[in-house]
């Protein structure tokens, strides 16, 4: 059976962890990067990632600061995980960026901004800073839908090669508003991995 | 000169993000790419924007562009010598 073991909310102006506000004291992009020099630190390409990748990566991160804590590893193990990633905007923020750089007056199409114009990106940033070694996938679907999200995280897991999962919804229309709903999926956890659990969480406010 | 190793400092920081880095910390004969600032490709690819954008520089050869951007003091003098704005 699968089971939760951890969650995140983390929207343009509030951090839940499992349900708990954590402090903070900024707002849209100024928050993600409050979080990233409070808890996390020492990346420096964080700097260069797009909207969606700083908000997936700062979430997956306090996600997996959580787990350091609790298990006392020093570094992250995650050669059996799999990503599995959802939103309906795709790289929309990222792609009116770019979209800014090719102006016809104004023509300089800037490289570092192109390279994110792909939703799945995100999902690349996170697996080579933590060591996934599994699955990486980012659905694109019409609204926030948990059925979907459970059947294809279900789907997933159920190949014995992953023993955990970090999946939900990653959501940015620019880099002011987002929100994330990210879940630690793993076969030990006791609070069952099911529709109605899993609804309740990605409707949390 | 010294102006515009500053100026240069200062667009390459803000183009790159290297949001922790600061003109001073840049050293003006030091390598930019590995060991130096370890710039990758795509940020060379960006310099070569800036270099086209900021001064009216259009770098078509690549092995051109790995010779100037060997340091700030190369790029400099380049910019000194070729800039057409």
């Amino acid at each position: 059976m699968l089971g939760i073991k951890n969650w995140i909310n983390l929207n343009s102006s509030s951090v839940f962890f499992k349900g708990t506000r954590i402090a903070t004291d900024a707002y849209g992009k100024d928050l993600l990067v409050s979080l990233y020099r409070k808890y996390i630190n020492g990346y420096p390409k964080f700097f260069k990632m797009d909207p969606l990748s700083r908000l997936g990566f700062v979430a997956c991160e306090l996600l997996f600061n959580s787990e350091k804590v609790e298990t006392l590893q020093t570094d992250n193990l995650n050669e059996d995980s799999c990503l599995i990633l959802f939103n309906k905007s795709a790289s929309l923020a990222n792609d009116k960026i770019y979209n800014e750089t090719i102006d016809n007056e104004n023509y300089f199409p800037s490289p570092s901004v192109f390279v994110y114009t792909l939703p799945n990106i995100v999902t690349g940033e996170i697996a080579i800073k933590n060591k996934i070694y599994g699955e990486t996938s980012f659905y694109v679907i019409d609204e926030l839908d948990a059925t979907t999200i459970f059947n294809v995280v279900s789907s997933s897991m159920s190949d014995t090669n992953n023993n955990r999962c970090i999946c939900g919804w990653l959501e940015c229309s620019n880099e002011d508003n987002f929100n994330a709903i990210l879940l630690m999926i793993d076969k030990t956890s006791d609070t069952l991995f099911n529709i109605e659990n899993l609804r309740n969480i990605l409707n949390y406010k | 000169m010294e102006d515009l190793i500053l100026k240069l400092k200062q667009e390459i920081i803000e183009v790159l993000n290297l949001e922790d880095v600061k003109p001073e910390d840049i050293e003006n004969d030091i390598p930019l790419f590995g060991e130096g600032l370890g710039l990758d490709s795509i940020d060379a690819l960006e310099l070569i924007v800036l270099m086209e954008k900021n001064y009216g520089i259009k770098l078509k050869d690549p092995a051109v562009g790995k010779e100037i951007f060997k340091s700030i003091n190369v790029m400099a003098e380049y910019i000194k010598n070729n800039r057409t704005k």
